[in-house]
């Protein structure tokens, strides 16, 4: 009997077990992917060999890369990008962790308030969240990015804007900065030399700027695993929770298991509720099933598994809304081809942001030459040139949008990827019941029936579509602005890779997983603490930094409900994760 | 339907799927005896054999094929991209690698349900026969299609698991020919091998639209709730292949030592787009300071 099972290892799981770990609970982590104990020894820095989606190390899919990938039903072009492992989808962000906008919680009453995705909203206040805005803050750490020229070209486009730098943590209007981002800024020999035989730690710390985010980072060479640039939660939280005993006077370090799926949440009745008992899992190597209970359950395998769970343990579904109301930022991609050298896809893959509530945002994007080419061809307005697939607007940028392909991608980048610089369009959303995960009909998988997700992304409501054809202008604008010669719109089918809100809290019961506790209202003792508890799309920001202060919040009304403890964000002052004890014992530990 | 424009279907249909080219057409690959009609006694005998004949004809069909698409996502200085109309004097997808990569792919690791998968190929095998697309040619073909078919749907029936590269060749085969029936005849053993780019686009755009014809026949082989699946796989499919393709070609797959996990030669990809000039690096001198000077802010 454990106090707490955490399903998942991804961007939340591991900041609710570091938290917990801290006030010595004991806490269980199923990871249903593998464990990249010894990047050095399991990684490259190639693409296919990375993010290949089937066979590569960074997929969805069990430890033994001979064995096929967790097969997942989509109903349209789109693709759903989420990986299995310790450090789950954040092995291969890019880190950055600006605030939600202000306005898409319940408290805001500034002039455009109504012009947010106003009937998800948070269930309590900014206010409420920026002490674990900053617990979360200074834990990474997040800090304000480096710049190389990539970010350079882009501030010179954002000049062009009539816009204002942003100077603060919160986003108050439109503007534009260097991402605040959770990678150690670059010291010693780092960002200042390509020579690898000056690139090892501690000669160089930080980001050494190898353009590698994608693939994983470990860097920089020799650093202990606390240490790397990156702060996906494999560098970050999983070693503090790992180690908590060292950093945290009542410390108790988590288990965590790997190759572990959770094919079952155990529920019974207690005192009239249907309460939370346990978990059974899954080993992905020798198929065994294994079964614990815990006082509390708290689930982290991602908007799109989540829900899946949910179904598969015939968990109780009152008001229709598990799995809906699933948001993207619905992404677009607008490439600007220059006459000079742009430093893409150098350092970070993306250090520089302009932020534009209540519509979303734009961040400038590196890319290696494959997941260009994978950019560049995922639309939904056919090939340009050829056909439109009912699409392929027009707007600022050269022609109508569409892929660029073939012979004409193949000239693009004829002069060079370094000639090039991408632009993320990010769009503020609307939470939309329609967008959601239901069981997929094709058949099950070893770990039950397989997820499905729609989008229905030619339906999107009013907002939504505006908010992204304002967003993709302004991008085109932006590079027009930088100096950009020619200038591509692709109009991208969905890439789902920001996924938010699918078990999201609320206000209202009727349309809401979670209460404002972001415990489940039907089922007593089971919390969720990723990405599908957040009551809507951030407006826009990238999610992770939201959703870490979230179950960082999550932790202690976990601590304060279940274990009569008290909350200890107010009064405490958080260890960083890259605490040289955190190292030490890393070292003991052999990781 | 009479047994005769069933039979007039059934060839027209595998002329379309490429396979009675490939099989025995000009530089087919089965020996034409091989599908001498035998006497009906002897019939359950040389099946076996002929199905065992059937699976490399099959493969290098898909092969060809997939040239033919991957040409489309990279052009270089080969025949399929000159048969497209966009040849190159630069390295393109066939020196990258990139139909082995597909291949690979596809029968090793796309993990598509087997239970799909072999619908999917009855379905291409079975169940597109009267599409009533005139195809200028197919009566030159062979005689010898009663047995070719047999010999297809043996395969497709039993129990050996059925490489993905199969149905999906045998797709854009048929859309092919639907876009251009004279394709079902010329060089190589592909139909879609022989279309010009625009073609192949067009092609892709039958695919992808919201009203595909192939969507709909494939349809009808499967029961709700899975016909619904299937129409959104394939469109989700005919965007995969080219993202897939393109995603390929600039990989460094055909140029990787996975077992010492380093590269044996400067990938194809690398080299088009000036990436890493002196190879893999551990940092680059790129850092040019922090905007306005600004190293932190707060609120
Ligand atoms: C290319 C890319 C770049 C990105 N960049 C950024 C960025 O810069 N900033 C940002 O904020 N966000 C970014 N994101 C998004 C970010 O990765 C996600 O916000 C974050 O990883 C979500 O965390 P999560 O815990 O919800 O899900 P995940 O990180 O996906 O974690 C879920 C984990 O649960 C495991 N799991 C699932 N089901 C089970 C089960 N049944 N049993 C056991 N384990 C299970 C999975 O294997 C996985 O490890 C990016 C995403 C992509 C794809
Ligand atoms: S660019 Fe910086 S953060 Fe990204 S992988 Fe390299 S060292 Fe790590």
């Amino acid at each position: 009997m454990r106090d707490v099972i955490i399903i998942g290892a991804g961007g939340g799981g591991p900041v609710v077990a570091k938290e917990l770990a801290a006030q010595g609970l004991d806490v269980l982590v199923l990871e249903a992917g593998p464990r990249h104990a010894k990047p050095r020894e399991q990684w490259t820095s190639f693409e296919n060999d990375a993010n290949n989606p089937l066979s590569g190390y960074f997929r969805l899919g069990p430890t033994d890369r001979s064995e096929p990938a967790w097969f997942r039903e989509w109903s349209q072009n789109s693709f759903v990008w989420q990986l299995s492992g310790v450090g789950g989808t954040t092995q291969h962000f890019y880190g950055n962790y600006p605030r939600a906008y202000p306005g898409v919680f319940n408290d805001y009453d500034k002039a455009d308030r109504n012009e947010y995705d106003v009937n998800h909203r948070f269930p309590f206040s900014y206010a409420e969240m920026v002490p674990y805005f900053e617990w979360v803050e200074a834990t990474a750490p997040v800090m304000t990015a480096a710049m190389g020229t990539k970010e350079a070209v882009f501030f010179r486009g954002c000049e062009t804007l009539g816009l204002p730098v942003q100077t603060t943590k919160t986003t108050l209007a439109p503007s534009y900065r260097p991402q605040e981002n959770a990678i150690l800024q670059p010291g010693g020999n780092a960002g200042r030399t390509s020579d690898r035989n000056l690139l090892n730690y501690p000669d160089a710390t930080g980001c050494t700027f190898c353009g590698y985010c994608f693939q994983g980072c470990m860097r920089p060479v020799g650093a202990p695993r606390n240490q790397f640039a990156k702060r996906s939660t494999d560098n970050s939280y999983v070693p503090m929770a790992l180690t908590a005993d060292v950093w945290a006077p009542a410390g108790r370090p988590v288990d965590l298991l790997t190759d572990a799926y959770v094919t079952r949440i155990h529920t019974e009745r207690r005192a009239g509720a249907l309460t939370a008992t346990g978990v059974t899992w899954r080993d992905n190597a020798s198929g065994e099933e294994r079964r614990e209970d815990a006082k509390v359950v708290v689930m982290a395998g991602g908007c799109t598994e989540n829900p899946r769970l949910w179904f598969n343990s015939g968990l109780p579904n009152p008001n229709d809304w598990v799995g809906r109301g699933y948001t993207d930022h619905f992404f677009d991609w607008v490439i600007g081809s220059f006459d000079e050298y742009t430093g893409n896809p150098k350092g970070v893959g993306s250090s520089a942001r302009l932020d534009f509530p209540p519509y979303g945002g734009l961040e400038n994007v590196g890319l290696p030459p494959a997941l260009n080419a994978f950019s560049t061809t995922l639309s939904d307005s056919g090939i340009r040139g050829q056909y439109g697939n009912g699409r392929g607007p027009t707007g600022p940028w050269d022609g109508p949008a569409g892929r660029v392909m073939g012979p004409e991608l193949k000239e693009l980048v004829a002069g060079g990827l370094d000639r090039l610089l991408s632009v993320l369009v990010i769009t503020d959303d609307d939470v939309e019941p329609d967008n959601r995960v239901v069981t997929s009909a094709l058949p099950a998988d070893e770990n039950g029936p397989i997820p499905k997700v729609t989008f229905q992304h030619r339906a999107r409501t009013a907002r939504t579509t505006r908010n992204r054809e304002f967003m993709a202008r302004k991008a085109a604008e932006l590079l027009r602005g930088a100096g950009a010669k020619k200038v591509f719109r692709i109009d991208w089918a969905p890439l789902i890779l920001h996924v938010q809100s699918s078990m999201r809290m609320g206000e209202s019961e009727r349309d809401s997983v979670l209460d404002s506790g972001a415990e489940a209202r039907a089922v007593r003792g089971l919390f969720i603490a990723d990405n599908s508890a957040l009551a809507n799309s951030l407006g826009g920001p990238n999610p992770t930094l939201t959703t870490q202060a979230l179950a960082t919040r999550t932790a202690e009304k976990i601590f304060e409900r279940y274990f009569g403890g008290d909350p200890w964000v107010r009064g405490g002052s958080p260890v960083v994760s890259t605490d040289p004890r955190i190292s030490a014992r890393l070292g003991e530990l052999g990781l | 339907m009479s047994n005769s424009t069933a039979a007039v279907g059934r060839r027209a249909f595998l002329a379309r799927l490429g396979l009675l080219g490939a099989a025995v057409g000009v530089g087919g690959l089965l020996p034409r005896s091989a599908l001498a009609p035998p006497a009906a006694a002897a019939q359950n005998d040389v099946l076996p054999g002929l199905v065992d004949l059937l699976r490399p004809v099959l493969a290098e069909l898909a092969r060809d094929t997939l040239n033919g698409l991957s040409v489309f996502a990279l052009p270089g200085p080969d025949p399929y991209s000159a048969a497209q109309g966009t040849p190159s004097d630069t390295p393109g997808a066939m020196e990258a690698g990139t139909t082995d990569f597909l291949i690979d792919a596809l029968d090793n690791f796309v993990p598509f349900p087997d239970q799909l998968a072999k619908p999917i190929g009855a379905a291409l095998a079975t169940g597109l026969a009267d599409t009533g697309i005139e195809l200028p040619g197919t009566e030159l073909l062979p005689a010898e299609l009663g047995t070719l078919d047999k010999a297809l749907r043996a395969l497709l029936e039993s129990d050996a698991t059925l490489p993905l590269s199969f149905p999906i060749a045998g797709m854009l085969n048929l859309l092919a020919t639907q876009v251009n029936p004279l394709a079902v005849n010329g060089a190589f053993l592909s139909p879609f091998a022989r279309l010009s780019y625009a073609e192949k686009a067009r092609a892709f755009q039958l695919l992808e639209g919201p009203d595909s014809d192939l969507v709909a026949l494939l349809d009808v082989r499967f029961p709700e709730p899975l016909k619904n699946s299937v129409s959104g796989l394939l469109k989700f499919v005919g965007g995969a292949l080219i993202e897939f393709a393109s995603f390929g070609s600039y990989t460094e797959y055909a140029v990787f030592d996975a077992r010492n996990k380093q590269l044996t030669a400067r990938p194809v990809g690398w080299e088009l787009t000036g990436y890493q000039p002196d190879g893999p690096v551990e940092g680059w001198d790129e850092f040019i300071g922090y905007y306005q000077g600004r190293t932190e802010v707060r609120d």
